[in-house]
């Protein structure tokens, strides 16, 4: 069996990754995806803790996070979604460097 | 099933696109509106109700609990009951405000669902008993504020907003989930009561303070803490007027309460740790507010970075962790709710007549429209704590729980920030109301009576708290007291067991 530390690595290593995503691309539907990749690593993790609580059996709590947690994002992504189709009919660009009218 | 507010929120939210539909097809514009006030009211009364419960409730603890420890439970304490009094009659006055506000807009029988939805939200956290539900409101919360923010979807500006809004946010809930899941990890558990014990018992000090990294940052992001907080002056000065008043006047403090509640309960063993870290974190969140709201020409941002650096006061009072400390921030957010509320709405009426934020064209505003124009001035002197109003009570009491908590260098810190404050609320006084009209200005028109009415409460109550703050200090007391109780918190879901 894979040790549970492999499994933990990979969270964070997705976690790493979808902040770096959100820092530094420029095209808004890959900020969508960053979001995306963020959430599976808490998700990931969740699902390896769970699964490795106590052999032979998979605690339900975690699972249920997930699932509930699956759906949320998938609000959260429509709604980016939405809000990036009309910055689409706004600016006929999905680069976030050329809407950068608000000031600091 | 969630005691009878929650349930009478929900239900009621779900139930208004119904409402909305059969009153679009009568033709009757105005009824969505109505019902969102009147669904608050009954919220309310409901709330009530509970209130009593609690008081008589062994511990001043009810719970609404399935199969503890695994299950999702509601735990309601004072505490719980005076932030969600809080959230509901501001989203009162906000909600009866937008039916005038609103009425040009299209879309209200969604704006008030998701209105209700994040009011529902808000009161869920603070009554959440386990990480898992709260995280549920959480973004319950979270998603009806993203939408809410870019609802003038026509506009380019809340669209870019509510888009950084987005992004900014649910990176933080992400964050939120990570920490839960080490959490998990751990214990086992993500039942508040359960993981105190849990992770005092065996869990190593990195993965302790890692997690505790994550979950100030995670509900930072929303509690607008300081390298975290631009999402707030774009979101709340690109939003409609009604929901800038909500998202500054009460959702922003529900990030700072849930982070306080969380580090209170599960993190109580690293205490050391997070209380200099929140201390050092609340002085830059004060002097960054302060000193950004210094440089703008814009009343809506000014007004933003004005909420950061009370967040800063607020944030700083939960950092001397006694009860003094606890106390004033929770007063401070009750009168901050109050006083911002006013000056956002008051700042709605100006945009609405005048069509224009920038502080350079509203020059006089307040002699076109005197009403207004000194509910505005209350709102600006309150915010600015001049004695006998409310602010000045609950900003002093902040200072004195951090002297007495011995962190007067912060203190210090806190007071010069409080004084540099004043310079730019003058500067609002005296744009708004002692210079001449612009031309902008002249042509606006007297706000309509809808409008004045939640205004005029509000002043009133930014008066009555200042002179008569004696009740509102004690109710703050009492949900302190019930924040700092952590062994009756733990008790009443774990006694059984």
């Amino acid at each position: 069996m894979i040790s549970l530390n492999y499994y933990i690595a990979c969270a964070v290593a997705l976690y790493i990754i979808g902040m770096y995503c959100l820092a530094s691309k420029r095209n808004m539907i890959k900020l969508v995806m960053g979001i995306e990749i963020l959430v599976n690593a808490a998700h990931l993790s969740f699902v390896a803790f769970s699964a490795y609580r106590s052999v032979g059996y998979i605690d339900p709590l975690g699972h249920a996070i997930v699932i509930m947690s699956i759906g949320f994002a998938g609000c959260i992504t429509a709604l980016a979604l939405t809000i990036v189709t009309y910055a689409y009919k706004h600016y006929k660009t999905l680069d976030v460097r050329k809407l950068r009218r608000l000031r600091w | 099933m969630f005691t009878p507010p929650l349930d009478a929120l929900l239900m009621l939210m779900v139930a208004t696109p119904a409402v909305g539909w059969v009153a679009y097809k009568k033709g009757y514009r105005k009824v969505p509106g109505i019902y969102a006030s009147a669904s608050l009211l009954v919220a309310a009364y409901f709330l009530y109700g509970l209130y009593k419960e609690v008081e008589v409730a062994e511990n001043g603890i009810v719970t609404r609990a399935f199969d503890i420890p695994l299950g999702a439970c509601l735990e309601i304490d004072f505490f719980s009951v005076f932030m969600a009094f809080l959230y509901i009659i501001i989203g009162l006055f906000a909600t009866v405000y937008s039916i005038k506000f609103m009425e040009r807009d299209s879309g209200l029988t969604e704006y008030y669902t998701l209105m209700l939805g994040m009011i529902a939200g808000m009161t869920g956290i603070v009554f959440a008993g386990d990480f898992f539900t709260l995280f549920v409101f959480w973004e319950l919360m979270c998603l009806t504020s993203y939408a809410l923010v870019a609802f003038r979807k026509q506009k380019w500006e809340p669209i870019e907003a509510g888009f950084k809004y987005l992004i900014m946010s649910a990176a933080g809930s992400a964050t939120i989930l990570l920490a839960m899941s080490f959490l998990y990890g751990m214990t086992g558990t993500l039942n508040f009561a359960a993981l105190a014990d849990g992770l005092t018992a065996a869990t190593s000090e990195g993965w302790l303070y890692i997690t505790l990294a994550l979950v100030i940052v995670g509900f930072g992001v929303k509690a607008a803490i300081v390298p975290f907080h631009t999402w707030l002056p774009d979101a709340h000065s690109a939003a409609p007027s009604p929901i800038s008043a909500m998202l500054s006047g009460v959702m922003v403090q529900t990030g700072a309460c849930a982070l306080v509640r969380v580090l209170l309960l599960v993190f109580n063993s690293a205490q050391p740790a997070w209380q200099m870290t929140l201390a050092v974190f609340a002085v830059f969140t004060m002097f960054g507010g302060n000193l950004m709201a210094l440089l703008q020409d814009d009343l809506k941002r000014l007004l933003a970075f004005s909420t950061i650096a009370n967040l800063g006061y607020i944030i700083f009072g939960f950092a001397t962790v006694s009860h003094d400390g606890l106390t004033a921030s929770l007063f401070h957010i009750t009168n901050h709710a109050i006083m911002k509320t006013l000056l956002f709405l008051c700042a709605g009426a100006f945009i609405r007549q005048t069509k224009t934020r920038d502080l350079r064209k509203l020059r006089g505003i307040g002699k076109i429209m005197p009403v207004t124009g000194v509910f505005f001035a209350i709102g600006t002197i309150a915010i600015a704590a001049f004695p006998p109003l409310n602010g000045f009570w609950s900003e002093m009491m902040i200072i004195a729980a951090g002297v007495r908590a011995e962190m007067i260098i912060f203190s210090t810190l806190t007071l010069a920030n409080m004084a540099l404050s004043v310079v730019y609320y003058f500067r609002l006084i005296r744009i708004i109301i002692l210079e001449e009209p612009t031309k902008v200005s002249k042509r606006a028109t007297k706000a309509p009576v809808s409008m004045l009415i939640p205004l005029l409460i509000l002043a009133f109550l930014c008066v009555f708290i200042g002179v008569y703050p004696g009740p509102f200090i004690g109710a703050s007391s009492k949900a302190a007291e019930a924040l700092l109780n952590i062994e009756a918190y733990a008790d009443a879901v774990l006694g059984g067991l």
